[in-house]
């Protein structure tokens, strides 16, 4: 079944939302950097639905296909001692590691 | 047969893997919450840690290394497994040792022939006879 029929969650999130990325404990697999954890970053592009990776790993191709997002952090807040303000880093999660960050 | 000094150097070899932080702790042991965390980190997130200075060398894949990527591909083509399974397998499942002992495309055939032994295409017995099958060939010339 081509990508577009499959049953996908709807995104919660558009490029702009701010969001944090969840603080789940690792075990058998991740495709999450342990440096991105509880960090908040900026959506910057929504990119495709697919499945999740800890769904994936394991062949449940019937599980619900979720998006993926760009997301983007400034390298200060990844690292305590980067030197530069405006330098950022980009990776690509999907929608089950991220929550909502208000205020 | 390994004479008694060859096996005797491969158990020498063994034990320099074991991690610098090892102590005898199989029983009564307990481990901190941060070595308990760094245990279950999965190889290959090593974004951040420390490395070591390494020599870049430019060179062309070897044939090895080609077949063990068209096998690998193949093996997505047909469906027989995906493209985070071999992720999973080959990143995560071999453990810390193999994932930084091994080549690049050595823990790709790893995790393909393990792979094949975990979903029932072949039995690791059958592999295991193939395997010396084919370096007694080898050996003969």
């Amino acid at each position: 079944m081509p990508p577009a029929e499959r049953k996908s969650l709807p995104a919660r999130f558009e490029p702009g939302d701010r969001v944090r990325v969840k603080e789940l404990p690792n075990l058998y697999y991740s495709r999450t950097q342990m440096y991105v954890r509880g960090v908040i970053g900026t959506v910057a592009v929504c990119t495709y639905t697919d499945l999740k990776p800890e769904d994936e790993a394991w062949s449940r191709d019937d599980a619900p296909y979720e998006q993926y997002y760009i997301i983007r952090f400034r390298q200060k807040d990844l690292w305590a001692e980067y030197p530069f303000d405006k330098d950022t880093l980009q990776t690509e999660l999907p929608d089950s590691w991220l929550e909502p960050v208000t205020a | 047969m390994p004479s008694r000094s060859d096996l005797k150097r491969l158990y020498d070899v063994g034990a320099q893997l074991a991690p610098m932080t090892h102590q005898q702790q199989d029983w009564p042991y307990e481990i901190s919450p941060d070595a308990y965390k760094a245990y279950l980190q999965p190889p290959h997130d090593v974004g951040g840690q420390a490395s070591g200075p390494s020599v870049f060398e430019e060179k062309e894949e070897e044939l090895w290394e080609l077949n063990t990527y068209v096998t690998c591909e193949v093996l997505g083509w047909k469906g027989v497994w995906n493209s985070e399974e071999r992720r999973r397998i080959g990143n995560n499942d071999l453990g810390a040792s193999l994932y930084y002992g091994f080549p690049y495309y050595g823990r790709w055939i790893w995790a393909a022939a393990r792979m094949l032994v975990d979903k029932k295409h072949i039995s690791l017995m059958e592999l295991l006879e193939k395997i010396a099958e084919v370096k007694a060939r080898h050996a003969a010339g």
